[in-house]
């Protein structure tokens, strides 16, 4: 069963009923965030506070350095989530300039992978060949990374199948997605070690950005983009080697 | 008599070691629960004296945890604070939990609930 998202008012409703439900949505989205966040906040300050009420000896010690670990891993959730949090909100107004140009998807992918952490789960990747796609390079790739992050949930092996069509087709699978995952972010994961709670809508509004789509099925993510079937560089850009 | 047993509940990997760390360098023993199913099996191995209780949680949330060690012989008398990042003390109040503590919240308040609610509880028994 397919859940495509969708955000827009059911035609026919009262305008008054549309705006109450958009608050009530605004609004516990807004409480999931504060909830994400005061968790990893919450171990930062307290293991900061216990760093504080050690001697330097003791600090120097076991235990100061695994209350140093968890305030740090926390302080990283924290930038992740308001990171995530700043750019749907942008995204939302649409106050990032979205600017298309031609790119590989195989390159895009290739250097995302590159940069995953070590401890990451293993990818794999098929492309139904040499896939060009119009795309903003920064959103696209904060989305592809987002599905990455969803999908790879609890260290989970995940995999990318990209086709072509009409649209580019980027297929993400891996942990399997939350029923209603995406129309309501509280009913994922309750809180992501990694801080990634609001990948899937950073994901969802950067698809929209980039004049594509995300549809979240039970086999797991699809991406959908406009596809580039020729492209011609502007006469003034450099040939092309 | 044996340092008094302090549940901690909370889906959150970092969070439990952090309160368990605090609680530990008091002197508390402590036990640990990731959601309710896990609570209540910890919960009937070993009585303890209070419950830290998250409320958002996978699996069995905090107040279906709440409800459910309410209807249990012997165990309904164990007192609750809930400890949730969602600013809602009310959600605390409907499942009768004896104190509520907003993360983040201060570590010496966190201490001070835990001894009046240990203190309460050793003198009860």
């Amino acid at each position: 069963m397919e859940r495509e998202q969708s955000e827009q008012p059911k035609t026919g409703s009262d305008p008054k009923d549309v705006a109450a439900d958009a608050n009530e949505r605004r609004s516990g989205y807004l409480g999931f965030v504060a909830h994400e966040v005061r968790n990893p906040l919450s171990t930062a300050l307290w293991t900061a506070e216990l760093l504080a009420r050690m001697s330097p000896e003791e600090r120097g010690g076991a235990r100061g350095d695994k209350l140093s670990a968890m305030c740090l891993r926390s302080l990283s959730r924290v930038r992740q989530l308001v990171e995530d949090h700043f750019l749907c909100e942008r995204l939302d107004v649409a106050g990032i300039p979205v600017r298309a140009e031609p790119l590989s998807l195989g390159e895009v992918v290739e250097a995302l992978l590159e940069r995953r952490p070590a401890d990451a789960p293993p990818v794999t990747v098929e492309l139904d060949g040499p896939i060009t796609v119009a795309a903003d390079r920064s959103l696209l790739e904060r989305a592809i990374e987002a599905l990455l992050a969803v999908a790879g949930s609890d260290g989970t092996p995940v995999r990318v199948v990209a086709r072509t069509g009409d649209d580019v087709a980027i297929s993400v699978s891996g942990h399997a997605p939350a029923p209603g995952a995406l129309e309501d972010p509280r009913k994922g994961s309750a809180s992501d070690p990694k801080g990634r709670a609001l990948a899937l809508p950073v994901a969802r509004r950067a698809a929209a950005a980039l004049r594509g789509s995300l549809i979240v099925s039970d086999a797991g993510y699809l991406l959908t983009l406009p596809r580039v079937r020729a492209y011609t560089p502007p006469p003034d850009s450099p040939a092309e080697p | 008599m044996t340092d008094p047993l302090v549940l901690v509940v909370d889906d959150d990997p970092d969070i439990l070691d952090a309160i368990c760390d605090i609680l530990e360098g008091e002197g508390y023993r402590v036990a640990r629960a990731r959601h309710g199913v896990e609570a209540l099996e910890r919960v009937e191995a070993e009585k303890p004296a209070i419950i830290l209780l998250d409320l958002m949680m996978p699996v069995m949330d905090g107040l279906a945890f709440a409800q459910a060690l309410r209807e249990r012989p012997g165990k309904a008398g164990i007192p609750i604070v809930v400890i949730s990042a969602d600013g809602n003390p009310q959600r605390a109040a409907s499942v009768g939990a004896a104190g509520y503590l907003a993360k983040p919240f201060d570590i010496d308040a966190l201490l001070a609930q835990v001894a009046q609610m240990t203190s309460s509880a050793c003198a009860s028994f």
